[in-house]
């Protein structure tokens, strides 16, 4: 890694400030500054934006430059050149950065990475300051400069934060953007002093050092777990399985995801797609129907409905119903039960029925918007670190990097989800079904049926498959329950719940979960019951 | 601006998608990718090639472009399947599973046994559509020369099927659907011992195989019912080859009869172990 640390002892360290207009930057380097922590070093400040408060060094150690944003904009050779000068004519220690608030923290990345500068400085800590007051709101007006800074920093201070709540919100709201930052109060400097002068690990090299320590750890762990018994070959046998299965179809759904993120303008859907509930319901099947996905490709597509404003009743119609009711996996059931038509034609009629049904339960819930974690911000740019504006972006080759972009964001995302689902699930299959199967010998019909729909839930089968795994199961269950377990096995599970939470808060999901839950059960019982099936 | 830096994130990036996607590449080619998931998921898998390919390419891009705020854990996504599929680990064994035998029937065009006892309107219906075994008929309906052609194994003359342990599969489904027509053909096939102690009979058993449906989560042992005097003396998941006669038998499950062919075994030797799993369509 020796290309990553270069000669970067002898380069001079830079610290970044950034936060909105009035957000309390300067004030903070004069506090900060001004303690008799730095008397001693020579420091060279750089404005890029004149607030209302001015920089002053007590001290005389500090020397200022400052740029207005127009020169920001326009000469940025300029500005190269004089900061070039002040650094040979002060020899200073540490330079601090006042960054401008509404200009893409990416400028500075070019100014300071890809010139001369680079050479003599580097970026060491880039915090962000917030006024608890006014950033949400702030944030969901403003456009992408911001939250892109909040991406870009390591740590954010906090000003002005009247209440646990406010914190914990404003906690929330900056953890949807940069997920991991750690958030402090104005007045903690010694956690400051902490969080600006720790040298972390570079991430590369740590991400080597978990490589080599899962390896290590594989051939420690290995020969313990088979010693105790733990069938540690099934269950990597079951996990390869499932994710080579599911990877595909992630693929497939993150790339039409980003599809209708990128190439779909919102006005374009706000207009041709049905006002009605009703209608959109039946475009939605219609939808899912026309779709070969599995849950796997569903639930990025459905995030990226709800981002672009289609009524939620719809999208989660649309989320339930694709992956019991599109062809590969009519076929799948067809095959699996022997072609077998009733069961076929149930385990459509049951999806489409349920999956309307939960629909409607949200038809009256609260705003969109609550929905996602980012809230509002989240519809304004993408949650995942592409920061430019999908609409903003005019010319085709720019639309098609910014696509290749944005679904390889979105499948790191929600992929990290899917891995720890499926290695849940398959230590579930490995070890789990044992415990189902022989709770069944006593049960009555509803019995069966909760028992296989917990099944379907806990084992996280891709829809393409259940159909075959439901049918061993056959000899042991009542026919409603293998139903059960095959209408509401493809709408939730770990793997999905899991998936979901990569875009939606836990209130949602969970009632989400609750309402599927109950809805399919009442629906099969009765059903079932009445000898319908 | 000749100076440029290097950006480590997009080069991280770029070495996980290459690894996966040649990874990918490499399980297909080498036919490795069986051991997890049936054949039919080989066009997705280089679909899956392809896609991580083009995203490589197009970090190649973004190389040159340096970053501040460097990010590793999301390369977790695609290293960590991909060190567990280079570190070493073995296939599965009948051993292994937990799963419940599923009756060659599972597999193919015929259901037979299933609903509860106690309300017989829940049972799926037991025969197949009138116009689906028409549509069967016609499908198997081909001139008695063409027919050993297309079943390996098949000696009309001799009445006799031997099945090799590739046709293992194909074979299983071929006699259930077309029951009637191998009645009394002398049978050799290779499988390993299977009893399943809650349902068989002291003189039964299935040389079975792992038959995979879609991935290897769901893997179960597949085979023809064997009649055999002395089956308990055959120990439990040794391989053998057994030779015998196929009958159908009309079995009982649940009040619901059906047939079921079986093979009555007439010698059975010794095999040595095979490899890969058996899939069915």
């Amino acid at each position: 890694m020796a290309f990553l640390m270069g000669s970067d002892i002898m380069k001079i360290p830079v610290y970044v400030v950034t936060g909105f207009l009035d957000g309390g930057k300067t004030t903070f380097l004069n506090n900060l500054l001004n303690k008799k922590d730095w008397k001693e070093i020579s420091i060279l400040v750089i404005q890029f934006e004149s607030g209302e408060e001015d920089f002053h060094g007590r001290h005389n150690n500090c020397h200022k430059i400052s740029f207005p944003k127009k020169t920001l904009e326009q000469q940025q050779k300029q500005i190269i050149d004089e900061i070039l000068q002040n650094i040979q004519e002060h020899e200073p220690d540490e330079i601090w950065i006042e960054w401008n608030g509404v200009v893409p923290f990416s400028q500075l990345q070019l100014l300071f990475l890809n010139s001369p500068l680079h050479r003599l400085c580097k970026i060491q800590k880039v915090l962000h300051i917030a006024d608890a007051e006014k950033i949400e709101n702030i944030l969901g007006r403003t456009g992408s400069a911001l939250p892109e800074q909040i991406a870009n920093s390591d740590f954010a201070v906090i000003r002005g934060a009247r209440s646990k709540t406010a914190y914990k919100r404003i906690r929330r709201v900056m953890g949807g953007i940069n997920p991991g930052i750690n958030l402090y109060e104005a007045r903690a400097y010694n956690d400051l002093y902490k969080q600006l002068f720790s040298g972390k690990g570079h991430p590369v090299n740590v991400f080597f050092q978990v490589t080599v320590l899962i390896i290590a750890l594989y051939f420690i762990v290995k020969p313990a777990m088979d010693a105790l018994k733990i069938p540690t070959n099934t269950i990597i046998n079951v996990f390869l399985g499932i994710i080579l299965q599911a990877v595909p179809f992630l693929l497939i759904g993150v790339l039409l995801s980003s599809a209708i993120q990128i190439f779909i303008p919102k006005e374009t859907i706000e207009r041709r797609f049905p006002k009605s509930i009703g209608l959109g319901m039946l475009v939605a099947i219609l939808g899912g129907f026309c779709l070969p996905v599995c849950d796997c490709a569903s639930i990025p597509i459905f995030r990226s409905l709800v981002k672009k404003g289609i009524p939620l009743p719809v999208a989660i119609t649309f989320m339930t119903a694709t992956p019991v009711i599109n062809p590969v996996v009519i076929l799948s059931t067809y095959y699996a039960f022997g072609g077998n038509m009733a069961i076929v034609i149930n385990r459509i009629c049951f999806g489409i029925i349920v999956s309307v049904l939960i629909g409607l339960t949200f038809a009256n819930s609260s705003a969109q918007s609550h929905v996602l974690t980012g809230g509002a911000l989240d519809r304004l740019m993408c949650s995942c670190g592409c920061y430019e504006d999908a609409e903003s972006v005019t010319t085709f080759t720019g639309k098609i990097g910014l696509f290749l972009r944005h679904s390889q964001a979105e499948f790191f995302s929600v992929g990290k989800y899917l891995v720890i689902g499926t290695f849940i699930s398959s230590i579930f299959q490995t070890i789990g079904t044992g415990i189902f199967t022989s709770s069944q010998s006593s049960a009555n019909l509803a019995l069966s049926i909760f028992i296989m729909m917990v099944m379907a839930f806990v084992l996280s089968l891709c829809s393409s498959s259940d159909a075959v795994i439901a049918r061993s199961f056959s000899n042991q269950f009542p026919i409603g329950a293998i139903m059960g377990f095959l209408v509401f096995g493809p709408m939730m599970d770990i793997k999905n719940v899991m998936m979901l939470s990569s875009g939606f808060s836990k209130g949602f999901i969970v009632k989400l979960l609750l309402r599927a839950f109950i809805i399919c059960f009442i629906l099969v019982f009765l059903f079932s019951s009445l000898g319908g099936i | 601006m000749q100076a440029k830096t290097f950006n480590p994130q997009v080069f991280l990036e770029f070495i996980c998608y290459l690894a996966f996607g040649g990874l990918m590449y490499y399980l297909v080619s080498s036919g490795k990718y069986l051991n997890y998931v049936t054949p039919r998921m080989k066009p997705y898998l280089y679909f899956t090639g392809v896609v991580m390919a083009i995203w490589a390419c197009t970090g190649l891009f973004r190389l040159f472009r340096p970053q501040h705020k460097i990010r590793s854990a999301h390369c977790f996504v695609l290293t960590i399947p991909v060190l567990f599929l280079l570190l070493p680990h073995g296939p599965l064994s009948t051993a292994d599973l937990s799963s419940n035998y599923v009756g060659g029937n599972a597999l193919t065009g015929v259901t037979s046994n299933t609903g509860s006892a106690d309300d017989p309107s829940n049972s799926i219906d037991t025969s197949i559509p009138e116009e689906e075994y028409d549509a069967l008929e016609e499908e198997y309906e081909v001139p008695e020369e063409e027919y050993s052609a297309i079943l390996p194994g098949l000696d009309e003359e001799n009445k006799t099927i031997t099945v090799s342990d590739d046709t293992f599969g194909m074979w299983l489904s071929e006699i259930y659907v077309n029951m009637p027509r191998f009645e009394g053909y002398k049978i050799t096939m290779t499988g390993f011992v299977f009893k399943d102690v809650d349902s068989f009979k002291e003189d039964e058993f299935v040389p079975a195989r792992l038959a995979m449906s879609c991935c290897v989560a769901d893997l179960a042992p597949t085979g023809l019912l064997c009649k055999y005097d002395k089956a308990s003396e055959l120990k439990t998941d040794s391989w053998v080859k057994v030779e015998g006669t196929l009958h159908i038998v009309k079995c009982q499950y649940n009040d619901i009869e059906y047939d079921d062919p079986q093979i009555f075994v007439t010698k059975i030797t010794p095999a040595e172990e095979v490899e890969g799993y058996v899939y069915p369509y």
